[in-house]
């Protein structure tokens, strides 16, 4: 009999109680490997290459108010400018639905395009779009999940303005961070709206990243003491700002999962030192066999270690395999996008359910260590 | 027969070691259990608690917040002039037309800006809103720029102190007292002068309406004739079931609540039914023992089930006193938790709330995984055959 299969057989020697640990410690790292992916989801925007590129002034006052359509000429000028258009978040119901459940812009088509450079036209011609101030630019995302196609017809209910436009499907885009949105004519917005002269945010693109700074210093110091004075910020920044609006519910998911990992290893430490304890006389005979403390410290490691590693590896797979598997952005209407258990959240899964089984095997060792061989051999437990 | 509690009691005692951990174990999942829901019933009591019975809201139609409501002047002359509106000693109509603007404002002790709603508010929203008082510096003075913040959003944002100064526009506000909502959405509002707060942002429309019926009983039909009327497009509604409904930031925390409960109880339940089972097999001879004087398998099956209940309660009771010790801490602290309202998009400042129904929901939880761990070990005793069990060691 080897030392490896001497260990495994003694590790499944109560059947019951290895399966009853190893689901534990799954369900507690499945439960850990799926709150560092919701922190991640909730503190971390969809970045893309292209998003570093880009600029978003909004009214200074706040995102609620809106700017002066008249501005667009004085950002024209603005060396480092290579495309800019009025970006409009209309906030309107699809159909019957009765909460905003994806994103619909009014935009400047002929503008926008210079914009938009990591999606591709998937369907229809953005031309067509162009041409069409009744239609509509839409997320391949949106198309699916509604069995929309080219030609069929959307209509919106305003939550924030007070019109419900009715638009037809020109084109379909794919490939950027968010199949979702739904682009419109901002001047279908202004005529609906009585031609208010207002936009609600501009959204620029800049030549190189190394000059989005200057740029955005430009940008603001253009509308400085004016009476619509703007605040321009890259687009990853404006994200970031919506995320620190979320408060201390980073902390919150912060501190549950620590509540979970200390848990987690309450459970093994337990259940390890339950093992050791049923086995004192064992290794009281194997200790008076010759066996070395060394020897029986890596046994008991090896089992904890291995118990601890297999339902860690259950865990973070079964979680991987779960969130990969359904489509939590229907499920959630789009509360959760992505959902991504990236690997560095299953290494780190993994690394906690390791130092868990050599932590678990501290005590049993302790206590294995202390103990003569007569006081094991006349154990009864 | 049963068997004496006593007997559970003390075998939970003495088998201190592997008890203490299961229990320490329940007790966690039951303490952030009652604090997640804790939580959620924060937000949901600072919106169930907000508003007049006798105040009637009127929006636009389809809006989701007042932040993001218009009400034009025709609209707001068509409402004042309704019948059965009260009307104070000099004979108007009570009712008050409310600019809700977004502000963003740098917060304390931390980079970044967070949005506030700043109301815009004439007298007569003031007396109707008799649930907010002023509790220091004073009100301001009409046609001035000034605003009072409410007390707990002081602590949160920078400049909101009395004398303090923050950015609304092209215009710096005077913050000249604070004021006390009660707990309520209010706690997390600025309020200034309506006519100046218009000025201020240009603003023509109105956000939102608020009024109070002269007789009680006109309330439902005076809700009925703004919401029929088809020119209108408003939406009229009771100001507390107005705000009672705003309780969309509150479903994700529950979720997570519900999420993490059943997730965290599976884990608990397997740690349980490991703790049950090892302590019936080192009680085999006992079992055996107790089968042979006598007591029947069910009351067996009763014994081992009261054990494990018990066992998780006290981890339920400790959990559930863990939570409350947070409350406490966080009462005394006069710590406020703040989140983005997904409905105005303005923070929204709540207290989480730890309430003896929640405690005892936590308790109940315990008992539960409790229940479902020692059942199968339960039975397996039960089951034991009484001479093998006599010989085993």
């Amino acid at each position: 009999m080897t030392l490896a299969s001497f260990v495994i057989k003694n590790a499944l020697r109560n059947r019951r109680r290895a399966l009853l640990t190893v689901i534990s410690v799954a369900v507690s790292c499945g439960l850990l490997v799926t709150l560092l992916t919701l922190e991640r989801e909730l503190t971390i925007p969809p970045e893309s290459e292209a998003a570093s590129l880009r600029i978003i002034a909004r009214n200074k006052v706040s995102l609620a108010q809106p700017l002066p359509a008249k501005q667009l000429a004085v950002i024209d000028k603005i060396p480092g400018v290579v495309a800019v258009s009025p970006f409009t978040f209309f906030g309107g119901n699809f159909r019957e639905e009765t909460v905003t459940s994806f994103a619909q812009f009014a935009v400047d088509p002929a503008r926008f395009k210079g914009l938009m450079v990591e999606g591709r036209i998937a369907e229809g011609s953005y031309d067509d779009f162009v041409a069409d101030r009744t239609s509509c630019f839409v997320g391949a995302d949106t198309m699916k999940r509604y069995g929309l196609k080219i030609g069929d017809r959307m209509r919106f209910s305003g939550t924030f303005y007070p019109v419900d436009p009715d638009l037809k499907i020109a084109a379909v885009f794919q490939g950027t961070v968010d199949d979702r949105g739904v682009f419109f004519h901002h001047k279908l917005l202004d005529e609906l709206m009585g031609n208010p002269g207002t936009v609600g945010t501009w959204y620029m693109r800049v030549a190189s990243a190394e000059t989005s700074n200057d740029v955005i210093a430009r940008v603001n110091a253009a509308f400085a003491n004016t009476s619509a004075e703007v605040r321009a910020e890259t687009e990853r920044a404006f994200q970031m700002g919506f995320i620190s609006m979320l408060g201390n519910v980073k902390l919150l998911i912060g501190s549950v999962s620590t509540v979970v990992v200390f848990t987690l290893m309450l459970v093994t430490v337990s259940t390890m030192s339950m093992a050791v304890r049923e086995r004192f006389r064992e290794l009281a005979v194997l200790k008076a066999l010759g066996f070395r403390r060394r020897e029986l410290f890596s046994f008991i490691l090896a089992e904890s270690f291995g118990l601890a590693l297999a339902g860690g590896m259950l865990g973070i797979f079964g979680a991987w395999a779960i969130w990969t598997g359904i489509d939590l952005q229907k499920l959630t209407k789009g509360f959760l996008l992505y959902f991504e258990v990236t690997p560095r959240i299953m290494a780190t899964g993994g690394v906690v359910a390791a130092l868990l089984g050599i932590v678990a095997s501290i005590s049993p060792s302790i206590a294995m260590a202390r103990i003569s061989v007569v006081q094991g051999l006349k154990t009864l437990d | 027969m049963a068997l004496p509690l006593k007997y559970n009691f003390r075998n939970v005692i003495v088998r201190w070691r592997s008890t203490v951990s299961t229990i320490l174990g329940i007790a966690l999942v039951v303490a952030v259990f009652v604090l997640l829901r804790g939580l959620a019933r924060g937000i949901e009591r600072t919106n169930g608690n907000t508003g007049d019975p006798r105040n009637i809201i009127v929006v636009r139609k389809g809006s989701q917040a007042e932040s993001g409501s218009l009400v034009s002047r025709e609209q707001f002359r068509t409402v004042q002039f309704l019948k059965g509106i009260a009307r104070n000693e000099a004979g108007e109509p009570v009712v008050s037309a409310e600019l809700v603007m977004i502000v963003s404002a740098p917060r304390r002790g931390a980079p970044g800006e967070a949005n506030t709603l700043l109301r815009g508010v004439t007298p007569r929203g003031m007396e109707l809103r008799p649930q907010v008082t002023l509790v220091e510096g004073r009100w301001f003075k009409p046609g001035h720029r000034e605003v009072v913040v409410a007390r707990r959003l002081a602590s949160r944002f920078d400049g909101f102190e009395i004398g303090g100064t923050f950015k609304a526009g092209a215009e710096r506000l005077n913050v000249v007292g604070h004021f006390d909502g009660t707990g309520s959405a209010f706690d997390s509002e600025a309020w200034m002068d309506a006519d100046e707060c218009r000025a201020i942002f240009d603003r023509d429309m109105y956000s939102s309406l608020l009024f109070r019926p002269a007789d009680p009983a006109a309330m439902s039909e005076l809700i009925g004739r703004i919401e029929s009327d088809k020119r209108l497009s408003l939406r009229a509604e009771r100001e507390v079931d107005y705000y009672a409904k705003q309780t969309m930031t509150a479903v994700p925390i529950k979720y997570l609540a519900g999420f993490l409960g059943i997730a965290m109880s599976i884990g608990a339940v397997f740690a349980a039914m490991n703790t049950m089972y090892a302590s019936v097999a080192s009680r085999t001879r006992e079992i055996g023992t107790l089968r042979v004087l006598g007591f029947s398998r069910r009351s067996i099956v009763a014994s081992f089930l009261i054990e494990g209940s018990f066992l998780a309660m006290i981890g339920g009771v400790l959990g559930s006193s863990l939570a409350w010790f947070v409350y406490v801490y966080v009462v005394l602290r006069g710590i406020n938790f703040g989140t983005l309202d997904f409905q105005s998009f303005a923070e929204t400042v709540f207290q989480f709330r730890v309430t003896p129904d929640l405690m005892i929901l936590g308790v109940a939880f315990s008992a539960a995984i409790g229940f479902a761990g020692s059942l199968l070990p339960a039975l397996r005793a039960s089951r034991l055959p009484v001479i093998a069990a006599l010989k085993s060691l």
